[in-house]
């Protein structure tokens, strides 16, 4: 065997090593998601001295009542279906009636508005009275979701040596990109690597030494996904990659602004309506001043920067949908919000943005159902926008033309069909291992590098990288689903999972919409398409989800 | 909370569905990759660097018909085979879709699912594909047509197995060589890209009697016992149908042996447009059929609308009467086998090309009754024995028909000759077209007489 079937077969073990690389990162990142929880224990436990019976109290927020859907059912034929709820503040526990018939007491004085409830007081519902205890009174096993079961007590890998995965694993994609130099200077993957390594560790400082944050994983993920991302444009457009970098900062400060933010779900009210007139403004502003890029007109130039405000109002959107709870658990008055759903999807079809406005239907089905918990909304506002949208083809049927090869690429491969039909042949040229970073031909497509990234991190990456970043990004809702229950307040579990579904729902539109699965619509792939506003509007989500996790605001290093 | 929990399995559907889109993505990217991965436009194989790495094509003798050698490409070194079997093998460039090089050409440079393409050079492997067709066949084929300088086309096939012996398109060129086609050269390489044997149609002329003759043996029970005078020329339908001579008093298998134009449309007005289309739907003329999972042109038969006299015209291949080469060569076999077709193929050795999931139409379908079949094969033959005269296959028992068709005022007509051999050792169906020339018997003759008596000698019958 000579040197050079030597030194081929080296650059082909990188490129095997590479997808189980990335497997075993984003494997190790859920993996530390699932450690170091709080072992399955009640946090306080109601006493009925009479009957002796115990309820555990599982959560920050929990409802009582004798509905069977209740936290804690209380079956007392007194008690109103939903009765009162007991929450867990920052500075204690704390109780508030709802509207119930016969009302709630507390030490024998009927609580009305929020009342203090301490160890040992006395809280009677209905018929029935309770003393309220400390959470090792309850002696008996607990059942926890399956998410955080069965892991082992060893201590999760430790987050700095999560983020030398990372770091390593960007290196490797930058000595990719070096070795299929296409005579361009070789050394600037060297460069941008320099840079995002930068990036990546002071991120990770700042949260370790200045934030004292006990986790990392989430914020590893998304370092994980944006480092891939902005090392993928290197051989592409080399200035996007430090645009990209410099977004991405942008979106990991946003990201720790909204943790502070939100740290009190009793005041985020507040900011409600201020937020909701920005979001109409942001967008109302795109209308105006936007340009017409690939049919939607969801960009405008502010100097040399591009900026994509309804990338921002996703936030914006996710944030108002929860936050108009006024009394915890009990409003289920959506007409504010509908409103306001209506004229941000309403404003993003003017726009043309049908992939946004699509994104931000089904985040609206998502919040509805989750604070209302009723079908019929859902398929009423299923109904009225299957409604819309006929509305809109009868009157504009020039609408449908721009997905008209949806299903059909190959028909139409020279026209509509253009982008699907390269990114699939350039996907299955990659194969399972790729062609190596740079080396692809998918990058001269128009907007490969946003709309088309999925194809073009298949064919230099290999399909398993491919799946396995969108695995990353899809899991997300399964992490924020675990972590429901875990919550400080129904306003976070509702940000984290609504966040997350989001993120799913673009990453759905994204990957299917460039392989001719769904219709084109020219969306963003989570953390890896290049787009600043995308980025830092992802970024923005996922603070909803390290919100949500109680150990983000309750455990310090 | 738990009713937050409950409410929030809704996001996990969102996730179940992202699964299951990609289980289905990926379903299709399994299916479909070796397809999707051949496209004219993918800079992975495409130009002349797509075959530095690739596998050679040899023909069903084992002769190289393509090969690389050192990263350059080469061809066979005899220029008449190279540009005989250039529609069958390609060239470098995608241009020629339906060219081995073209349809396989990532099994050719060794893609699988699992390397993709750019695999380094030393880890690669290349397939080797061999090819059914015959390069001294189509050479003689071509030496012939060539020497015509117009476009054309002659197929020969196997009715028994399905493979193609023989397939020469001109025009063509050299594929060691290729012209770089300007806008000044432009006219004279008009249509050098297409395959005539499986992509073009052409008007039949007298050859679609094979039809016409079907329907009427099928639906006029005392066909045999009628007979005709000819004078030349008969108004039918208010204008005139012309014979090329008087051929006086005919019966039914002596009009097909002189060709008499005026009793085919006599038998076309009587049988009328629709047990016409009928016949010529059940035959495949208005389908396509099936080689290598390329769809071949399809033929074209319908007089749903036309005026009688047209009507007439249809029936012996004018009107607006479209047939394929190729087309013609499975139907002239299907006469041979008792009314049965079998698709052709072009690929020799199929296990290496079926392991990497390409599929191959086999079987065929009934085109005739068993009796009908029986009963052309017995006129066709009755036409090279009373007409032709057997000495011009070199004793092979050939069944065949001409046909001269007539396609513009100012234009040469096509002359076509398709037909088959009877012989058990040489079981090969053929059809040859040659635009704007002349008679079919003068100019599509010649070239099927070199190709026949090359192929019958090959393989021992003669």
């Amino acid at each position: 065997m000579d040197m050079a079937v030597l030194f081929d077969l080296g650059v082909v073990a990188l490129r095997v090593l590479l997808p189980i690389y990335a497997v075993f990162i984003v494997y190790q990142c859920y993996a530390a998601m699932r450690r170091r929880r709080r072992p399955e224990k009640p946090l306080v436990t109601l006493c009925n001295p009479v009957t002796g019976l115990k309820l555990p109290v599982l959560f920050w927020e929990n409802t009582i009542g004798r509905s069977k859907s209740s936290d804690i059912v209380v079956d007392d034929p007194a008690v109103s279906r939903s009765h009162c709820v007991l929450l867990r503040r920052k500075d204690g526990w704390f109780i508030n009636d709802v509207g119930s018939k016969c009302g709630t007491f507390v030490n024998g004085r009927e609580v009305h508005g929020r009342t203090r409830v301490l160890i040992d007081d006395n809280i009677s519902i209905g018929n029935s009275e309770f003393e309220f205890r400390r959470g090792e009174e309850y002696e008996e096993r607990l059942r926890s979701s399956w998410f955080f079961s069965k892991v082992s007590n060893k201590p999760a890998v430790k987050s700095y040596k999560l983020m030398l995965l990372v770091t390593v694993f960007h290196f490797f994609l930058c000595v990719e990109a070096m070795f299929w130099n296409d005579g361009s200077d070789t050394y600037a993957p060297l460069m941008l690597f320099g840079a995002l390594a930068a990036v990546e560790w002071g991120f990770f400082c700042i949260s370790y030494f200045v934030l004292r944050r006990a986790t990392f994983e989430l914020e590893a993920l998304a370092l994980f996904l944006t480092g891939t991302g902005v090392m993928l444009l290197v051989r592409q457009v080399e200035r996007s990659a430090y645009v990209q970098l410099a977004a991405a900062v942008i979106g990991m400060i946003i990201f720790c602004v909204i943790i502070k933010v939100i740290e009190d779900p009793d005041k985020v009210n507040k900011l409600r309506i201020p937020l909701m007139i920005a979001a109409v403004g942001l967008l109302l502003t795109s209308i105006v001043f936007g340009k017409i890029v690939y049919g939607a007109s969801n960009w405008i130039y502010i100097g040399p920067f591009s900026v994509q405000p309804s990338e921002l109002v996703k936030v914006i959107y996710i944030f108002i949908g929860a936050s108009a709870l006024d009394k915890l658990q009990t409003n289920k008055n959506l007409l504010e919000f509908i409103i306001f759903s209506v004229i941000c999807v309403g404003l993003l079809a003017v726009m043309g943005d049908f992939g946004t406005a699509l994104i931000f239907f089904v985040t609206f089905l998502l919040i509805a159902f989750m604070r209302s918990g009723d079908f019929k909304t859902i398929i009423l506002a299923v109904a009225a926008a299957v409604f819309g949208v006929t509305f809109v083809l009868r009157f504009k049927p020039y609408v449908a033309d721009r997905f008209k090869a949806w299903g059909r690429a190959w028909e139409y491969a020279n026209a509509e069909g253009y982008q699907q039909t390269h990114v699939l042949t350039y996907i299955a040229s990659g194969g399972l291992i790729g062609v190596g970073i740079g080396n692809g031909f998918l990058k001269q497509v128009g907007a490969s590098e946003s709309d088309l990234v999925f194809g073009i991190v298949a064919e230099e990456m290999g399909i398993i990288v491919a799946i396995t970043l969108a695995l990353a990004v899809a899991l997300l809702v399964v992490y924020a689903r675990a972590i429901t229950t875990r919550s400080r307040s129904t306003f976070y579990s509702i940000t984290a999972c609504c966040a997350a579904g989001l993120l799913a729902v673009q990453l759905s539109l994204n990957i299917f919409g460039a392989t001719d699965v769904l219709p084109l619509t020219g969306v963003t792939f989570p953390f890896i398409s290049s787009g600043g506003s995308s980025i830092m509007a992802c970024w923005g989500l996922i603070a909803f989800i390290k919100a949500a996790d109680e150990r983000t605001y309750s455990m310090k290093r | 909370m738990k009713r937050m929990l409950r409410r929030s399995t809704m996001t996990l559907m969102i996730t179940l569905a992202f699964i299951g889109g990609m289980c289905y993505f990926v379903f299709k990217l399994v299916t479909g990759a070796s397809d999707w991965v051949d496209q004219p436009y993918n800079a992975h194989i495409g130009g002349s660097g797509g075959l530095a790495q690739a596998g050679a094509i040899y023909d069903c003798n084992g002769v190289v018909l393509a090969q690389t050698v050192d990263g350059e490409r080469v061809y066979n070194e005899s220029e008449s085979v190279r540009r005989a079997t250039l529609h069958a093998v390609g060239d470098n460039s995608l241009n020629i879709s339906t060219a081995a090089q073209s349809m396989y050409r990532s099994q050719l440079s060794g893609y699988n699912l699992l390397l993709g393409l750019n695999m380094p050079e030393s880890l690669r492997t290349t397939n080797d594909i061999t090819l059914t067709i015959d390069s001294t066949v189509c050479k003689a084929a071509y030496d012939v047509l060539a020497s015509y300088d117009k476009k054309g086309a002659c197929v020969i096939y196997n009715y028994k197995t399905g493979e193609v012996v023989c397939s020469v398109s001109t025009k063509g060129y050299d594929p060691q060589n290729p012209p770089e086609i300007t806008e000044e050269n432009e006219s004279e390489y008009d249509g050098v890209y297409l395959d005539n044997v499986r992509s073009s149609s052409y008007a039949p002329g007298s050859i679609f009697k094979i039809v016409t003759a079907a329907a009427a043996i099928e639906n006029i029970p005392d066909i045999y016992e009628r007979s005709w005078t000819c004078y030349g020329s008969h108004e039918i339908g208010g204008s005139d149908i012309t014979c090329v001579e008087a051929h006086g008093t005919v019966d039914f298998k002596y009009a097909m042996a002189c060709s008499c134009n005026y009793v085919f449309a006599e038998l076309a007005t009587e049988l009328g447009p629709e047990i016409m289309k009928q016949t010529a739907d059940k035959m495949g003329i208005n389908s396509s059929f099936e080689a290598d999972g390329v769809k071949l042109a399809k033929g074209h038969y319908n007089a749903d609308g036309a005026t009688e006299n047209q009507l007439a015209w249809s029936g012996v291949g004018q009107y607006d009467d479209r047939v394929n080469p190729l087309q013609m060569a499975i139907i002239c076999g299907a006469i041979a086998n008792s009314g049965e077709s079998v698709n052709p193929t072009f690929i020799k050795d199929k296990s290496l090309l079926a392991s990497v999931g390409i599929k191959f139409g086999t079987g065929g379908q009934t085109l005739l009754n068993s009796d009908t079949a029986a009963a052309l094969d017995e006129i066709m033959r009755y036409t090279v024995s009373s007409y032709y005269g057997d000495n011009l296959f070199g004793g092979l028992t050939v069944c065949a028909k001409t046909g001269t068709a007539e396609v513009g005022e100012d234009k040469a007509p096509n002359g076509w000759m398709v037909g088959y051999a009877k012989d058990e050792k040489c079981p090969l169906a053929f059809a040859c077209v040659v635009e704007e020339s002349g008679f079919g018997f003068t100019y599509a003759g010649p070239v099927v007489e070199a190709a026949m008596i090359q192929a019958a000698k090959n393989l021992g019958a003669i």
